[in-house]
């Protein structure tokens, strides 16, 4: 990996970690905010604390966690981390590996690439529709569309990343051969 | 089962069954059933956006991640493990009781066994076969077994994955687990003790009581947050999603305050690390959102509840034959796959019969809990096979009378259903 | 010649009224030439994405809100207000009048979808966890610091600010545990939603303020639509009108029973001042952004169509 695709990396990293924080951060302001609306005194003193304003919340952490999602898949999570059934994959010969990896890589490529046109027809029509309170964070201009076109960028970028591990595969570099069973998604 | 569905199943096993990623397979499978059912195959990715999109719930998923990575890279662990030690250490088979004890202090605060596993059990397990007394095999498979009470006491991120495919509402859910995570640890204790006299197991250096108010004292904070999570929840001052965020600051606050055990660097880690294995985990719901719409599209909640009502079973018999079939899917599925995937099939099933959902999820995610430790795809046993590098076959031979006696419990929560609903109905559940 | 395949998605369940009355009226009238096939609790479509589905070609009928189609087009803000549909029948008045052309035509064009009718949901009314003797709701300042339940959007905030309350969203699954634990102080629904949810047992009173008579439109392809005959057309459109008035029907004598069924179990059931509610909601309405997008003269003639 070269230095450049490496720091890039590290930049896509860091915006998982940034998503994963405003989520967090964002619920505990949440809990503050509805908690502090009891204590009249406060909201009277603070004026900005009211829960009024506070209304956006829910839905930003929602295309947080969308966003957090499809950019950790498109560019962050490594093919060992994902939840799989390699029983049999793990079990049988190195060329019967190496040809599974080759077959699922050009299905999953090619299946990705080509839902991409068909997805974006469905998307299109949100255009026009508003979201529920992301107005507030963001402004009037944010539509549906703006926060559903990250599922595209997850089409195109893990497409072509199965497109390439079915190509490394076929040269015989083996990468992906040796999944680990130790990290996996929690239970 | 019409054709289509029948290519798109067959499609998923192929695929995911070559190692490709579960949710890759299931996003492929989608398309050649929508195309064979002459739909669009845009419709996935719109069905898949549109349910995350509203899931509120979802959202603890990954908040209890990143509390369970917090509190194992502090020393809140490590702490909460002497405390145990010098509880329950002095008796026979001392350190296998304070692996259970520690599972379920524990599991108050974790909603992920694998997060157990890997965070308390792997030190539990390195002081086990230091302390001579235990083979690897028996350590490990203590660990693993322990480990699966972590989700059924609350908080539990499978009882909100099955809140969202039932319906029901997450507080009851959380509080029909405490009684079924302790019965399962008092069955796994007696167990131990029974194994330790058998085999003669020797008893620890008690820690002597001049040290307990000071070890009591250090584990305290920690101790505290079952209690805080709780109180958040039923004394009304959060929902039990923005608890899973109240967890996640009170770990952060006493690992970086506290205890001063957490470096900024740290924790920068640990939010990559937790949004990583969150990214990995949303995708299989997403995929498992889109295989809703398909089973939706078949209709066959409607052809299920048909069929039972030809068969005019009785509800106990409806009920020990969905939990044969969720153990043997145990063996090869993922729990996560099974609660949004399979689960969903039976909740009309239950609503036709009369069964308590409530009742009906406790059970189903204990048994789901059990699939975590079968073998031959068990993956807490993979999970401390990875992190002990003990071998499978070790864990594996000593691991059956621990599933031997959690199936037994299972089979007490199905025939009693008042272990399960008395908390909630106590607080003022009314199924 | 094949029939039509009706896939009918919709949040509600099975045995709601606008369920029951689709499955019973308007399933039957159009078998001869359509399958209507419909699906319950959003198992099919999310809730909220009903109508571009719709649009897409995805799906073919659903029960739409009012909140739902102004999410597209913010003019229909105006049927999301409180206090501008009177009753049941008001509802129907509207919906049958000239004023709604431009809005009927508007989701046409844009959206593909025609409305077929207007179902009533029933009136939404305030239930709060205090004995009355401790709240007594009279006048919309009574509610000042009650943290009330609403839906997450802004037009339904908007509705819980203009009735005097602190809004707050939450998940409509998370409702009763908070009603239960005093995370929130009450909700806003018809009595049906009072009682099938059983906040009834967590909660000691409803001041009935009536503050939005909640309406759904049933929503139809315009491309199948399109694809029918004159004949076929008149008769879905005969089938939708009857169903909904089943429907509606089937809701007010529920309304009423269960306002009797939720004195019973020890609720106080009251009317407030509604003379000071509808001013003091009507005004803040009209001094907010959501009126802007509302059509001259819609209102007033919505008023002229309650007298
Ligand atoms: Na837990
Ligand atoms: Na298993």
């Amino acid at each position: 990996m070269s230095d450049i695709i490496r720091l890039l990396y590290r930049l896509c990293e860091a915006v998982v970690a940034l998503f994963m924080f405003l989520m967090f951060a964002t619920f505990i302001v949440q809990v503050a905010i509805r908690y502090g609306a009891r204590l009249d005194a406060l909201t009277g003193a603070l004026p900005f604390l009211d829960p009024g304003y506070y209304g956006w919340t829910l839905e930003f952490c929602l295309a947080l966690w969308v966003w957090l999602i499809f950019w950790g898949n498109a560019f962050v999570v490594r093919r060992h981390e994902h939840v799989t059934f390699d029983l049999l994959a793990q079990s049988v010969p190195f060329p019967v590996a190496r040809a599974f990896l080759v077959i699922t890589g050009l299905v999953i490529g090619i299946g990705l690439l080509a839902s991409v046109e068909p997805t974006w027809s469905r998307f299109k029509i949100l255009r026009i529709k508003q979201t529920a309170t992301l107005g507030d964070v963001f402004g009037d201009w944010i539509r549906m569309r703006d926060v559903y076109v990250i599922y595209i960028v997850f089409l195109v970028a893990v497409g072509l990343r199965a497109l390439w591990s079915a190509v490394r595969a076929l040269r015989g570099d083996g990468a992906g051969l040796t999944t680990g069973s130790g990290e996996r998604g929690p239970e | 089962m019409t054709f289509e569905f029948f290519l798109c199943l067959a499609t998923l096993f192929v695929i995911a069954g070559m190692g490709a990623p579960i949710a890759h397979a299931i996003l492929i499978s989608s398309f050649v059933y929508l195309l064979a059912a002459g739909q669009n195959i845009g419709v996935a990715g719109k069905v898949l956006m549109d349910g995350l999109y509203q899931s509120y719930i979802l959202l603890a998923v990954p908040l209890f991640i990143v509390a369970a990575n917090i509190m194992n890279a502090g020393t809140v662990s490590d702490r909460l493990l002497r405390f145990c030690i010098a509880l329950v250490g002095r008796f026979r088979g001392g350190l296998g009781h304070v692996n259970v004890v520690a599972s379920l202090v524990f599991s108050g605060m974790s909603g992920s066994a694998v997060a157990d596993a890997a965070g308390i059990g792997k030190i539990i397990i390195e002081m086990m076969t230091k302390s001579g007394h235990y083979t690897r095999g028996y350590a490990a498979a203590i660990t693993a077994a322990s480990a699966t009470i972590g989700p059924i006491i609350p908080p539990s991120i499978p009882m909100v994955l099955y809140a969202l495919v039932s319906n029901t509402s997450i507080g009851y859910l959380f509080l029909a687990g405490i009684l079924p995570g302790l019965l399962m640890g008092l069955v796994l204790m007696t167990m131990n003790l029974w194994i330790s006299h058998r085999r003669g197991f020797s008893k620890e250096e008690p820690v002597p009581l001049s040290e307990f108010p000071l070890v009591t004292f250090r584990a305290f904070p920690a101790l505290l947050m079952p209690a805080i999570l709780l109180y958040g929840i039923y004394g009304g001052v959060t929902t039990p999603t923005e608890a899973a965020a109240v967890a996640a600051l009170y770990a952060l606050l006493l690992a970086a305050l506290f205890y001063r055990s957490l470096s900024l660097k740290t924790f920068y880690e640990i939010l990559v690390s937790s949004g990583r294995s969150s990214a990995a985990v949303g995708l299989v719901i997403g995929g498992a959102l889109i295989l809703n719409y398909i089973v939706a599209s078949e209709n066959i909640p409607g052809r299920v509840a048909g069929a039972l009502v030809g068969l005019d079973v009785s509800p106990i018999v409806f009920l020990l034959g969905v939990n044969v079939l969720i153990l043997l899917l145990g063996c090869l599925l993922d729990a996560s796959t099974i609660i949004l995937v399979i689960i969903p099939l039976f909740v009309p099933a239950c609503r036709e019969l009369g069964i308590d959902l409530v009742h009906f999820g406790v059970v189903a995610i204990v048994n789901c809990m059990i699939g975590l430790i079968t073998p031959p795809y068990g993956i807490l046993l993979f999970v401390i096979n990875a992190v002990t590098r003990i071998p499978l076959g070790e864990i594996i031979r000593e691991i059956w009378l621990f599933l031997a006696v959690l199936v037994f419990a299972l089979l007490l929560l199905i025939l009693f259903p008042d272990i399960t609903l008395w908390l909630p109905r106590l607080m003022g559940y009314a199924g | 010649q094949d029939k039509v395949t009706l896939r009918m998605s919709t949040p509600a369940s099975d045995t709601d009224q606008r369920s029951i009355a689709l499955a019973e009226v308007f399933g039957p009238a159009v078998a001869e030439f359509a399958t209507y096939q419909p699906h319950y609790n959003a198992s099919l479509i999310a809730q909220g994405s009903e109508l571009e589905s719709i649009a897409t070609g995805d799906l073919e009928m659903s029960i739409a809100s009012a909140q739902e189609l102004a999410t597209f087009f913010p003019e229909f803000s105006i049927f999301t207000a409180g206090y501008v549909h009177q009753s049941a029948e008001h509802q129907v008045a509207v919906f049958n009048d000239a004023v709604m052309d431009p809005f009927k035509k508007k989701v046409e064009d844009e959206l593909g979808v025609k409305l077929l009718a207007v179902m009533y949901l029933g009136k939404r009314h305030v239930n709060l966890r205090f004995p009355r003797s401790e709240l007594d709701v009279k006048t919309p300042a009574d509610l000042n610091g009650v943290n009330l339940r609403m839906p997450g959007s802004d037009a339904w905030q908007f509705l819980g600010r203009a009735l005097g309350a602190n809004p707050t969203p939450m998940a409509f699954t998370e409702v009763y545990t908070a009603l239960q634990t005093g995370s929130v102080d009450g909700q806003d629904n018809p009595l049906p939603t009072v009682v099938d949810a059983k906040f009834y047992e967590v909660t000691k009173q409803i001041a009935l303020t009536q503050h939005l008579v909640d309406l759904n439109y049933i929503a139809f392809s315009k491309a199948v639509w399109d694809g029918l005959s004159p004949e076929q057309q008149a008769t879905v459109e005969e089938a939708a009108v009857n169903a909904a008035e089943s429907a509606r029907q089937a809701q007010l004598t529920k309304e009423e029973e269960l306002g009797t069924f939720l004195k019973e179990q020890g609720l106080e059931l009251y009317e407030p001042d509604l003379a000071a509610f509808r001013e003091h909601v009507q005004a803040e309405y009209l001094a907010s952004d959501l009126a802007a997008s509302w059509p001259e003269g819609v209102l007033e003639r919505i008023n002229e169509l309650g007298q």
